[in-house]
């Protein structure tokens, strides 16, 4: 028999998940992803305590979670495009220059990973144009 | 286009027009243009003038009163913007336009090439518009508001050359002193909007005065604070010391203020109140012995004096003092007499006094600024035109017989000595009499002192022009431009008096019909009052119109005064400057040349209080200013601290949040778990 705190489990263990992922990843995707799972942890709450009490509150609450994530994804990944534009790097930490004045920068003890090549930079074909085809068939295999 | 009023308005907004004109040509490249609207209007506003003297001539007995608009009403304070066109307002008006423009001709001379030529002109403009305005103002807020804008006027042009730290600081002394005057005035409007019944209209309110006698020592005070503005504008003793700082602005300006446009202003104000002098005789007989005071003081300051343009200053407050000595009679005698004496003395005085600062710009203009007579010397063989004017004018305010400054002195001596003779101050009266002719000698002596000084002795001009560029030791006379000026006021100073009073009487027939000086209105006010002071309404002396014979006496002794002044100026000084004085006139030369102390004490008494005081509030401002810096730099400190939690990372800032939430949901159960 499944209980209410099953539920409540696997809703608290993804609530988890997603905070110390995005605690501890930098990469700006990564972070969004953990911050949904963080959000759907919720969402399953709001659904298990509807269930539990026998309304549809909890479940319209959680259409509308849905819903605005949406939003939100499609806001966030939008402004992941350009912030990697300007700084060539989904690195969070890049972008920590909007600090306070005065405040000296974190530095990395540690070496990054090498920054991506120019060619990995992403081209969105422009809209209601077919992309062309690639010119190296292997090299679109391997992409 | 008989109406007085189209008239009076349009004299009125010429020069405000010129004003602008000249201050937008002053910000364009034709900027050397300047004085063509001011010398146009001024033009066009003497020949209205003079034929607004016809015109008012022509209705006698009864002004004509125009309310224009409503300025503000707000419950029983209700301010017109009213005129009034009577002779008193037309001769006034006539005069001024009149000086304005030969002053304007000779400064577009005079200023030719200056920094500021528009800058000048417009303000010469607005100076003329609201001295017109002054004198057709009806209503006493009216009057208040273009009395300022004199007073605005005169620190613009006593401080026109702002970067000379002298003129600055004249220009601030002439705008803080009579400041001290405006406020008495303003509180004596206050005070006779009471008195007037809640009227602010000069007409109604001496019309509700004379119906509803008020309190005498109310209207005393109301008379004596309408003085004290007079006092500051028109440079009485005490508030006399920044006439002669004055000098600082440019020669014509100084025409301009002394003859027409400023100081002529306080005698004005009074001679529009004699109504109300009338029937205060304790108040007349102080704005008498202040006029007496102040013509003696200043007639003395002005001997020993070094500079032409100061000593010519000094004698106009000494002139201004006659003047108001001859207002201080008004009620003694017939007002009507008291009111032509005053008025026609400051008209001559306009057109001599214009002539003599004109004559001195010449001098200036020739020399490359110079105006110590110490300097210079013996300058009639250079300057031809400016020597023979200079003598016009000075013999002329000498009182030397047959010329306008003559008459006009006779008149005011006159209007005293018949004050002497009864009335509730006849005594005092008539050691005012003695003072006024100790100051015709004195003037007579001071003048020719420095007219022998100047063109006389010795020819010695400046080898060092204080302006550079200027023709110092090449002096030579001055253009046509500035010397036509010096020749048609020349011929004012010489026969304006002649013509219009001695045998014509026409100046006193016409003044006579102003209606606030009619008799019947002056029997009305005192009749209240005429027991009291032993005198009726019936007296023939006061009701006589403005008609009198000629006083062989008063003339006599006048014009020996005056002779002997002159005499003794040709005794010492037809050589120039004595080598040394007898010691007691060493003395006496010393005290005039220190101003009798009285700027020093002055400096002890409120120039130096006042810098403690203000040094004093300097300090407590620091002070406060000192704790609220401190309050500011507590949040400042504390921010040092806390800023760094700003480090710009997210995970940082998730991370607090996380933190947060846990310290928060720990607290809530605890809480909840109690």
């Amino acid at each position: 028999m499944i209980t209410l705190g099953h539920y409540l489990a696997v809703a608290a263990a993804l609530f988890g998940i997603g905070l110390v992922g995005f605690l501890t990843r930098r990469n700006l995707i990564t972070s969004f992803l953990c911050a949904e799972m963080m959000l759907q942890g919720v969402a399953i709450n709001f659904v298990a305590f509807a269930r539990y009490h026998g309304n549809l509150q909890g479940q319209a609450f959680v259409v509308f979670i849905l819903a605005v994530a949406a939003c939100e994804a499609a806001v966030a990944l939008a402004l992941f495009v350009m912030l990697y534009r300007r700084g060539k790097s989904l690195d969070a930490s890049v972008w920590q220059s909007l600090r306070e004045l005065g405040v000296p920068p974190a530095v990395d003890t540690e070496p990054l990973p090498a920054a991506p090549r120019a060619e990995d930079e992403i081209r969105l074909p422009p809209a209601g144009v077919r992309p062309a085809a690639p010119a190296d068939e292997e090299e679109a295999a391997r992409v | 286009m008989s109406d007085p009023l189209g008239f009076a308005l349009a004299i009125l907004v010429l020069p405000l027009v010129a004003a602008l004109a000249a201050a937008l040509l002053s910000r364009s490249s034709r900027a050397e243009l300047a004085h063509i609207p001011l010398v146009t209007a001024s033009a066009a506003s003497a020949v209205l003038g003079a034929w607004l003297l016809l015109l008012v001539d022509d209705r006698p007995g009864h002004a004509v009163v125009g309310n224009l608009a409503t300025w503000f009403a707000a419950g029983k304070l209700s301010v017109y913007f009213s005129v009034t066109i009577d002779p008193l307002a037309a001769v006034m008006l006539a005069m001024v336009t009149f000086v304005a423009l030969w002053i304007a001709v000779f400064s577009s001379g005079y200023m030719h090439g200056d920094r500021g030529y528009g800058r000048f002109f417009a303000v010469m403009s607005l100076f003329v518009f609201s001295m017109c305005g002054l004198v057709l103002a009806n209503n006493f807020l009216v009057l208040v508001a273009f009395w300022e804008g004199v007073g605005l006027c005169s620190y613009l042009l006593v401080g026109y050359y702002y970067d000379k730290p002298a003129a600055a600081a004249a220009a601030r002394k002439a705008f803080l002193v009579t400041r001290i005057g405006d406020t008495g005035l303003i509180l004596g409007v206050l005070l006779l909007w009471k008195l007037g019944g809640w009227n602010t209209d000069l007409t109604a309110v001496f019309d509700h005065i004379r119906t509803h006698t008020p309190d005498t020592a109310e209207l005393t005070t109301a008379c004596l604070l309408l003085f004290c503005g007079a006092v500051g504008k028109s440079a009485q003793f005490p508030l006399y010391v920044w006439l002669p700082d004055a000098m600082e602005g440019p020669t014509p300006v100084s025409a301009l203020i002394h003859a027409a446009t400023m100081v002529t202003a306080g005698v004005y104000l009074l001679a529009r109140c004699a109504p109300l002098l009338v029937i205060c005789p304790e108040a007349r007989f102080l704005v008498g012995v202040t006029g007496g005071i102040t013509a003696v003081l200043a007639a003395f300051l002005a001997l020993a004096q070094t500079d032409l343009k100061r000593i010519l200053a000094y004698s106009t407050v000494s002139q201004l003092g006659l003047m108001f000595l001859a207002l201080g009679t008004a009620g003694a005698i017939s007002p009507a007499l008291a009111v032509t004496a005053a008025m026609f003395h400051l008209f001559t005085h306009a057109f001599f006094k214009a002539l003599l600062f004109l004559a001195a710009g010449s001098v200036m203009h020739a020399l490359g600024g110079v105006i110590d007579v110490r300097k210079f010397g013996g300058l009639r063989k250079r300057l031809p035109v400016t020597h023979l004017t200079f003598l016009c004018g000075a013999a002329a305010l000498a009182g030397v017989p047959l010329l306008s400054g003559f008459w006009s002195k006779d008149l005011v001596l006159e209007a005293v000595q018949q004050a002497g003779h009864r009335g509730p101050h006849a005594t005092g009266y008539l050691f005012l009499f003695g003072v006024a002719l100790l100051t015709t000698f004195l003037t007579a002596f001071y003048t020719f002192r420095a007219y022998f000084l100047s063109f006389w002795g010795a020819e010695r001009v400046p080898e060092v022009p204080e302006v550079p560029g200027e023709a110092g030791p090449h002096a030579h006379e001055s253009p046509p431009v500035m010397t036509v000026p010096l020749l048609v006021l020349a011929v004012g100073a010489l026969f304006v008096g002649i013509v219009a009073e001695p045998f014509t009487h026409w100046f006193s027939h016409f003044l006579g019909q102003t209606p606030t000086l009619a008799p019947q209105v002056l029997a009305d006010g005192l009749a209240p009052r005429a027991t009291a002071h032993g005198t009726t309404a019936a007296d023939p002396g006061l009701n006589a119109g403005p008609n009198h014979g000629f006083n062989w006496t008063t003339a006599g002794l006048s014009t020996a005064c005056a002779l002997a002044g002159i005499g003794l100026a040709y005794a010492v000084y037809r050589r120039g400057e004595p080598q040394r004085y007898p010691a007691p006139v060493e003395t006496l030369f010393s005290l005039s040349r220190n101003k009798l102390y009285v700027e020093d004490i002055y400096e002890a008494v409120v120039v130096k209080p006042a810098g403690i005081l203000a040094f004093l509030a300097a300090a407590f401002d620091g002070f406060l200013d000192g704790l609220t810096r401190l309050i500011a730099a507590v949040p400042r400190f504390i921010g040092q601290w806390a800023r760094p939690v700003q480090n710009g990372l997210v995970q940082f800032y998730a991370l607090s949040m996380a933190l947060g939430l846990v310290v928060f949901l720990t607290f809530v159960m605890f809480r909840v778990a109690r």
